[in-house]
């Protein structure tokens, strides 16, 4: 304070250097054993992804009409050991699995990434400055919930599935995703199709989400006292209300990723979504439905890293919501 | 009352109507429609011959032949379905049947063919004697283009909705009557062993994609059993078509009672199965927290028997919540479960959508996208009317 004289020693007032706020979240949130071994597990299933073309050992759409429906650990009749087996074209289960991974992985990814910056953006427009802003975005969510998702999804996924020329994606953006997904060009614009449509749908909640956060943060004494100061809006909103209304953001993108990484499976297995030859852990399945009376094993192959992946976000997201909420101490 | 019941009604109506005029434009204003679609099943049938007659049909019949505008209005109110009274403007042009063709030869040799004018006008006399709706303002949804060609789309949805009816309805009976005790006895002894294994299992049951659900369930009851040589059941569809044999039970016949009801077993069951993960866990956090409340406590001080508090005191506050959930209910009901009707191959709306989809059957497909938006309009309605009755502190404005 600038009234204080009393003397005292600098050493004495300056608090002990405390923990950061990250800091402590990450300390809570390593007590959660299971939202830590899930951590473990998703990062296998990233690394493994990552390393897909290094570590494949057959070529992704190579067919083999001789080695169709071979048996995890089968031999084709060239001698080649198969991990995981063949699906119905004789490609190698355990490449094309591990191609997929990428491709389902990226695609929920990059899709809740997308719709995470929309929703948040337009919610603390919103929220923050209310008036007619607050009313064009708020009506425009009203209407976009009335509409049944699920449907729509699969409308705007046909249609651009078809037309994959409407999508204006420039050149260097198909070869950036198609190195992104290792997959080639044509397959990554279809690819990006369905990260426009899951994006889309996704952003409202995150809206709606951010937007109460903001309308709390923004009753706040620091807010007032950072106005009385004379701070501009984009620095109030982007150094102070911005950092305090993260924190549900970050649970909500973890459980959105699982949102989109189903929406995408879903899409993909009913045959709307990235089709044949790209693979995706829902394409896998919906092909494997087809086979799965001669060979049970099949489905079990794309529908198992599903389950694990959905898990496994899910508990991440759990264990994130204990570690950031405020009122626990600890 | 009358004055909140008029404004929200016309509120319902245009938003309803927004979402009509918004799937239109999205199913017609991209390119690549059913023309294409024709020609690619023709090609792969090996019919590389297609007439200028062909085109000019599938046109006539998909009303591609007439310019957006009018075809829009003959969808939405049933107009222009011929001239004027009085024969006023019988030979106005409202639409092209075949497109005027003009050769471009550029200085370097190259042909382009565009099209440009049109040679054969349509006009309002043509339409005369051709099938129209009266409008989906006015609840007729038009002709199903390609399911069931040139018949009403009401029928179609007709047949296929006694099936979501009855498979959603009893699951959805189910649910609630399994989801309330379990998310009530969960509450009451909260953190036991119940209550643990109910939230894992719950939130392992909510984090399940259906349709992995619904393979596993395959997989197991029906593949598996079946290897096994156990008592299995049908994997799919909603009757069968040949007699079968099952251990234990004996021959089925196509067709019987014991046939459908075998059948309706499992999608059902997956779908109760999924609810109740979720319901269950509603009604544990709304109890749990009433449970919490003041006069709850009250009511145990005052020596109130503990069956007593938490069935007619608590239980009745808590399910108060559950209203809201009225609105998807409705909806689910005839919309049925999209992805567990595909899987099981169960003849209902969902799948119907799904099929309507692939086979480019638009009329169909935006008479189900109408049909859920208005329900659900009428959902969120109901839900809030429903609110100032089970809470009467709430009052409609």
């Amino acid at each position: 304070m600038a009234t204080s004289t009393t003397a005292v020693p600098l050493e004495e007032t300056a608090p002990r250097r405390s923990e950061g706020q990250w800091a402590i979240v990450f300390r809570r949130f390593r007590r959660h054993r299971l939202a830590m071994f899930c951590v473990g597990l998703l990062a296998v299933l990233l690394l493994l992804s990552a390393a897909a073309p290094l570590i494949a050992p057959y070529d992704r759409d190579q067919p083999n009409l001789t080695g169709r429906f071979l048996t995890p650990m089968g031999v084709d009749a060239d001698g080649g050991l198969h991990i995981l087996g063949t699906d119905h074209l004789g490609r190698d289960y355990a490449t094309r699995l591990l191609y997929a991974s990428r491709v389902s992985l990226g695609t929920a990814f990059t899709a809740t990434l997308i719709s995470s910056v929309i929703g948040i953006v337009l919610g603390m427009l919103a929220g923050y400055f209310g008036g007619w802003v607050d009313t064009i975005i708020s009506r425009f969510l009203e209407i976009v919930a009335t509409f049944p998702t699920l449907l729509l999804l699969l409308i705007l996924s046909a249609i651009l599935v078809q037309n994959i020329n409407a999508v204006p994606l420039p050149n260097w953006g198909a070869s950036f995703l198609a190195f992104l997904f290792a997959v080639s060009e044509r397959e990554a614009r279809i690819i990006f199709a369905v990260i426009l449509v899951l994006a889309f749908f996704g952003w409202t909640g995150t809206a709606r989400l951010m937007r109460g956060m903001v309308l709390s943060v923004r009753e706040n004494v620091y807010i007032e006292s950072a106005r009385a100061l004379g701070a501009s809006d984009a620095r109030i909103l982007f150094r102070h209300v911005f950092p305090n209304a993260l924190p549900p953001m970050i649970v909500d993108f973890t459980l959105g990723v699982n949102g989109t990484l189903v929406a995408e499976s879903a899409l993909s297995f009913l045959g709307f979504g990235i089709q044949d030859p790209t693979p995706t852990w829902g394409n896998m399945l919906g092909y494997a439905q087809s086979y799965m009376f001669q060979y049970p094993w099949m489905p079990l192959i794309p529908a198992l890293p599903i389950l694990i992946a959905s898990i496994a976000i899910n508990y991440i997201g759990d264990g994130l919501r204990d570690a950031l909420d405020p009122r626990q101490r600890g | 009352m009358a004055g909140y019941l008029a404004r929200r009604l016309v509120q319902m109506f245009l938003v309803a109507l927004v979402a009509a005029i918004c799937s239109y434009g999205m199913l017609y204003l991209v390119p690549g429609g059913p023309i294409d679609q024709l020609l690619a099943e023709r090609q792969n049938a090996g019919q590389n011959r297609i007439t200028e007659a062909d085109i000019r049909r599938v046109r006539e019949r998909f009303e591609l032949d007439i310019y957006l505008p009018f075809r829009f209005t003959r969808w939405l109110i049933g107009w222009p379905a011929g001239p004027l009274p009085g024969g006023i403007g019988a030979d106005w042009q409202i639409g092209c049947a075949v497109p005027g063709q003009v050769r471009l030869r550029y200085p370097d040799g190259r042909v382009e063919v565009v099209e440009e004018g049109c040679e054969v006008p349509v006009t309002m006399a043509d339409l005369e004697g051709r099938k129209v709706s009266r409008g989906i303002v006015f609840g007729d949804f038009g002709m199903s283009q390609v399911m069931l060609r040139g018949r009403p789309v009401t029928d179609l949805i007709m047949t296929r909705l006694p099936y979501t009816l009855y498979l959603m309805g009893v699951s959805i009976l189910l649910s609630i009557l399994i989801a309330v005790p379990i998310g009530v006895y969960s509450a009451v002894r909260q953190y036991s062993r119940f209550d643990y294994i109910m939230t894992t299992t719950a939130f392992i049951g909510a984090s399940l994609p259906s349709f992995v659900f619904g393979i596993f369930a395959i997989l197991l009851f029906s593949v598996l059993a079946k290897n096994a040589g156990l008592p299995y059941l049908p994997p799919g569809d909603a009757v069968g078509v040949r007699d079968y044999t099952i251990p234990l039970i004996g021959t089925v016949q196509a067709g019987s009672f014991l046939d459908r009801f075998l059948r309706f077993l499992m999608p059902c069951g997956v779908l109760t199965f999924i609810n109740i993960a979720g319901w269950s866990r509603f009604v544990r956090g709304s109890m749990l927290e009433v449970l919490s409340l003041d006069y709850v406590r009250t009511a145990r001080a005052k020596g109130v028997a503990e069956r007593v508090v938490i069935l007619k005191h608590a239980l009745r506050n808590s399910l108060i919540p559950f209203v809201t959930l009225l609105a998807g209910i409705l909806v689910a009901l005839f919309s049925g479960a999209l992805i567990t009707e595909t899987v099981f191959n169960w003849p209902g709306i969902g799948r119907l959508f799904i099929d309507a989809l692939s086979r480019n059957d638009y009329n169909v497909v935006m008479a189900l996208l109408i049909i859920n938006v208005v329900l659900l309009l009428i959902g969120i309605l109901i839900t809030d009317i429903l609110y100032t009755v089970v809470d009467p502190r709430i009052r409609l404005t």
